[in-house]
């Protein structure tokens, strides 16, 4: 017997290699699927209004904006506004992380230049509830060729802060509102007190490149710029693209010009045609 | 019999086996490295442009009946399992990300491509290394298809270090190619993949 368990020993120890490991796969997953961030609004801006979406950490977003000054009332003549003139706005924004982005942009109206940025502070809610982003936003303006005279001197500069509360309702309708502060909101009027200002946009998602987009912001009356300004249009996106067609009664490009108001009513008569164009690059 | 002699005579039998018999063969699980480089990118080049995605989600295993690896092994009992994480491609732009993960790789649905096969071949490489062919399924968008995967395969430490390169077609896994998308998407796509496998005790943390 002795001898038996004596052999048996010996063997195993012969063969321990052969079946240390075992013929079984003992193999699991180390993680867990990345689960990708809800994305509310696909864009980091509606038609003026900007949302609490950031470009990815690292990218550069090209804009060129137009807003033809001719409404579509003028007819085939005037080739129904695009024959302009236009206002035009090119902007560049950077971001250097997920959750902030900065931009200088200029518009040719009164050669506005701003410096400003973008913040998201807060997001939740995901698959299971109602997801939501909060952003604070703002910029210093300077107003640099100012045609006009009379009120405009030692005035040049404005700023403002925003507030963008976004949420998603249904998969498919992206909503927004930002109430903003506007600094100097008439450059022609020194002593005009900063006022409050409540943006509402929203887009509805219509398919994988299609949506439908609107925006209205409510500014009080002030000296020429009677009107809210109001956005409706479509939006192309495209890999790397947003082109956003739209009918407005705003020709003011931007902030501290569209957020004060338009002295051109929402009505069909003062609609006129506006683009921006947004181009996203990886260096 | 004492337990000197009992003892003397298993040094025998093992030196035996060892040395005048044939090898016994050692069955050995290879897990992907966490901690260590790896990669998988995806290139698709057009006439127009080139660009790629990348992630260095990719888990797996290896198991061999009869490690270590080495040319003309027997590959009989082999199993190769890998699985990238889809979700976690970057392509440098999140919105095309989006568009990738939502519209044409589906993900929410499909979160992985997955590969299990065998090993169908192992030779030696010019370079000294050692040049591995994989057969199996490669499954991508719910869809498997039969492929075979070249590899070129170094011993690594108590591991090997591999890299892969071979091309899928879209249409092949029923993934659409996008229209409107102004980098346009080649059908044919280029896959490189690179890891590194250690012994499946070590890539749990070290419990031999």
């Amino acid at each position: 017997m002795r001898l038996h368990n004596a052999i048996s020993t010996v063997l195993f120890l012969a063969l321990a290699p052969s079946i240390s490991s075992g013929q079984d796969v003992h193999w699991q997953r180390k993680d867990q699927p990345t689960e990708p961030s809800v994305t509310i609004f696909h864009s980091p801006q509606s038609a003026n209004l900007p949302t609490a979406t950031v470009i990815g950490a690292g990218q550069w977003q090209f804009e060129i904006s137009h807003r033809f000054l001719p409404p579509f009332s003028d007819g085939a003549g005037a080739l129904w506004g695009l024959d302009g003139p236009i206002y035009n706005r090119l902007g560049l924004s950077y971001a250097p992380t997920d959750r902030l982005m900065v931009h200088v942009v200029r518009s040719n109206l009164d050669d506005n230049l701003e410096l400003g940025g973008k913040v998201r502070v807060l997001e939740g809610g995901g698959e299971t509830t109602v997801p939501f982003q909060v952003a604070l936003a703002g910029g210093f303006a300077w107003n640099t060729a100012i045609e006009a005279t009379g009120g405009y001197e030692n005035n040049e500069s404005q700023a403002y802060a925003q507030l963008v509360v976004n949420t998603l309702v249904g998969r498919r309708l992206a909503i927004g509102v930002v109430p903003s502060l506007l600094h100097n909101p008439t450059i022609a009027d020194r002593d005009a007190p900063t006022e409050l200002t409540v943006g509402l946009n929203g887009e509805l998602y219509l398919g994988r490149y299609l949506s439908l987009l609107g925006e209205w912001n409510v500014s009080p009356p002030r000296g020429e710029l009677v009107h809210d300004a109001v956005s409706l249009g479509l939006q192309i996106e495209t890999g790397g693209h947003f082109f956003k067609l739209v009918a407005t009664n705003s020709a003011r490009p931007n902030p501290t010009q569209f957020l004060g108001g338009t002295p051109y009513a929402f009505k069909p008569k003062e609609w006129r045609f506006g683009f921006n164009v947004t181009r996203l690059l990886a260096f | 019999m004492g337990v000197r002699a009992i003892l003397s005579m298993g040094a025998v039998v093992w030196a035996l086996a060892s040395v005048a018999g044939p090898r016994p063969a050692v069955a050995q699980e290879y897990d992907v490295a966490k901690d260590a480089d790896r990669h998988v990118r995806f290139v698709s080049t057009t006439q127009v442009n080139t660009f790629d995605g990348v992630t260095d989600r990719i888990d797996g295993y290896v198991f061999l009946t009869d490690s270590p690896l080495r040319a003309g092994m027997p590959t009989d009992g082999s199993k190769l399992y890998f699985e990238v994480d889809l979700a976690s491609l970057d392509t440098g732009i999140d919105l095309r990300n989006r568009h990738m993960r939502d519209d044409y790789l589906e993900v929410g649905q499909y979160p992985y491509a997955k590969f299990s096969g065998v090993l169908a071949r192992v030779e030696d490489a010019d370079d000294g290394g050692l040049r591995v062919t994989a057969s199996g399924t490669l499954r991508i968008h719910g869809v498997d298809r039969g492929v075979r995967l070249p590899c070129e395969v170094r011993p690594d430490g108590d591991g090997y270090g591999a890299r892969c390169a071979f091309d899928v077609l879209l249409s092949d896994f029923d993934i659409s190619i996008p229209k409107l998308m102004f980098l346009k998407l080649a059908n044919r796509i280029r896959l490189e993949v690179a890891f590194s496998a250690v012994p499946a005790e070590e890539a749990r943390g070290g419990e031999r």
